[in-house]
């Protein structure tokens, strides 16, 4: 790990730490409820393109349609926007990576990845409550009219380099470039913000705003595999440790310090319980274990149905395959089955992990048990093949 | 998402006309690709190599109507502790195929390894109906696969794979659904059916 980002996080901090306290008491929705462009025409095409692309959204075959999810999600996302609530509609997303996105025109995306990720309703409504912000703060137009201005001045300074050297160096366009993605980091504060109060607005727990970037610092910390860094000028948006940072501050100086006891959020264990299976094969087929053991050590803590956890304990360990891991899968399974919740498959994949091993009679125990329970499990002629050979 | 850099990468290279844009006529009979042979009833197309930057070397793509609509893909001689296919993300996580793999291993190879060819978030991949199935003298499996892909048609394909000498070899076939996957699939499931292992790089045997 590099020793000096700390020290560097910290200065910023308190370099900035004035300017942050200040803006985020000046800041506000910089429209009203039910806003609808009528006049700049850049506007107007923006939301002509995003209503477009709404459309072709609600084609999509990754879109999750499941009712619970979504009324979920829609009632925090109600709650949090308050007066501002009919102007969302929120999409969910099969992806299991950690995202959330909003258009100009109050389309909001949420991926499968964040549901996954948050400890609580309130860490989810944090990050609904800083897409909310982007939308209210205009940000998606400041960034189209800040595009245009900077490309057209990179362009400019780009001919002016080549009819004074003869060389087309692109150094206007890069510095345009690097200008927006300042442009967009800075966004990205004010959003966390003004996401910040809405979220104590809304009675939720205000410590989550930076609660959901400690679990995604965690996460990364735990990878195996990191994932490329675009280095400080190439980020989209400020570095997550900076974020969790000033946002602890500002939340604790404005509303003190965190309860001391953290009560189960019983409405998120309930949706993760009901739809566990859907959420966590797709993080598992992402081939991250480090960061899939990180997610299941907190659904553990959580309270999340042990069976199911166990269960993908012992997936995890079983595709990892590193030395004594099918021990710790075949443990998992059998936790998973003594559970009595233990998806069919902790029966097959123990029977596969008995076979490997050369203990043909538990294989063929689990695999007869695992075909008692799905009948019509569409491997049964696989198992079908083991049993008879 | 290696799938989609494929296709920039071949998209820029063609604009740029340094490489060839040709495809070879597979004719149909049979067919030897590093160390296995496998059988067309009816004639392919292959993918000249700089327009599959993610395939291994010997590895081919074969295709009727454009990869977009459905391709055929052959991996021959996977080693121990190799991915599937290549990335330039050294983040990409890609698995690797370890020689004790059982049938069930093999599926979930290939499903994750889907996820990361159309890229990771972008593809839903789900594989059913492992089955046992003999290619030549090894014993090996065939499964079916469904895969949703944001800003693509949907897909539907069979995998057949076995492992010989401690290396896969692995074929699948993907058709966009409904129509390129039901128009192809029979074709596609019988050079899939007929691979076996041989000698010989990439020659029609015939010849």
């Amino acid at each position: 790990m590099n020793q000096t980002r700390p020290v560097v996080l910290l200065a910023c901090l308190v370099a900035c730490w004035p300017a942050f306290s200040a803006e985020e008491e000046t800041l506000d929705h910089r429209i009203p409820p039910g806003y609808e462009p009528v006049q700049e025409k850049d506007e107007l095409g923006l939301w002509m393109e995003m209503r477009e692309y709404e459309q072709a959204l609600k084609q999509s075959a990754l879109l999750v349609r499941d009712e619970d999810l979504n009324g979920y999600l829609q009632e925090i996302l109600c709650r949090v926007a308050a007066a501002y609530c009919k102007d969302f509609r929120v999409y969910l997303i099969r992806n299991p990576n950690f995202n959330a996105s909003m258009t100009a025109t109050g389309m909001m995306q949420v991926w499968t990845g964040l549901i996954v990720r948050a400890n609580s309703t309130d860490e989810i409504a944090a990050v609904i409550g800083h897409e909310i912000s982007h939308y209210t703060l205009l940000h998606s137009l400041a960034t189209l009219r800040a595009l245009k201005k900077k490309l057209a001045t990179g362009t400019f300074v780009d001919i002016a380099l080549i009819l004074a050297t003869g060389y087309g160096t692109g150094l206007g366009q890069t510095m345009a470039a690097l200008s927006v993605m300042s442009f967009s980091r800075d966004q990205e504060t004010e959003a966390d913000l003004l996401g910040m109060r809405l979220l104590a607005e809304a009675a939720y727990d205000p410590h989550a705003s930076y609660g959901i970037w400690e679990k995604i610092i965690a996460e990364e910390e735990a990878a195996e595999v990191k994932r490329e860094d675009p280095g400080a000028f190439g980020k989209t948006h400020p570095d997550a440790k900076l974020r969790a940072a000033y946002l602890k501050e500002l939340v604790t100086a404005r509303y003190g310090p965190p309860d001391a006891e953290a009560v189960a959020d019983q409405r998120l264990l309930s949706v993760l319980n009901n739809h566990y299976m859907l959420l966590m094969e797709d993080q598992l087929d992402t081939n991250r274990y480090g960061r899939t053991k990180e997610l299941l050590e907190r659904h553990a803590a959580l309270g999340v149905e042990p069976s199911l956890v166990r269960y993908f304990y012992g997936e995890m360990f079983r595709q990892r395959g590193k030395d004594g891991d099918r021990d710790l899968a075949k443990s998992a399974y059998l936790h998973s089955i003594e559970g009595g919740r233990a998806p069919a498959k902790s029966y097959s994949n123990l029977g596969y992990l008995y076979l490997k091993e050369g203990d043909i009679e538990n294989a063929r125990t689990y695999f007869a048990e695992y075909l008692e329970i799905d009948p019509d499990a569409s491997d049964r002629e696989m198992i079908e093949f083991y049993l008879e050979d | 998402m290696i799938y989609r850099i494929s296709m920039l990468i071949a998209l820029a290279a063609v604009a740029s006309g340094c490489v060839s844009t040709s495809y070879t006529l597979v004719a149909p009979g049979a067919t030897a690709l590093e160390g296995m042979q496998v059988n067309a009833t009816s004639g392919w197309n292959q993918a000249p190599p700089m327009h599959t930057p993610s395939m291994r070397k010997g590895a081919a793509l074969w295709t009727h109507d454009g990869p977009l609509l459905d391709q055929l893909i052959i991996i021959p001689g996977v080693a121990d502790g190799e991915p599937l296919m290549n990335s330039r993300d050294k983040s990409a996580a890609l698995p690797l195929f370890k020689k004790d793999m059982l049938p069930n291993e093999i599926e979930e190879l290939t499903e994750s390894t889907f996820v990361k060819y159309f890229g990771e978030g972008n593809a839903a991949v789900t594989t059913k109906n492992l089955r046992p199935q003999r290619f030549g003298e090894y014993r090996g499996v065939m499964f079916d696969v469904d895969a949703t892909v944001s800003d693509n048609p949907d897909y539907r394909g069979t995998a057949g794979a076995f492992v010989a000498n401690d290396k896969l070899y692995m074929m699948f076939f993907l058709g966009a659904v409904p129509h390129y996957y039901d128009k192809h699939s029979a074709a596609a499931t019988s050079v899939i059916q007929s691979a076996t292992l041989t000698g010989g790089s990439n020659v029609p045997v015939s010849n």
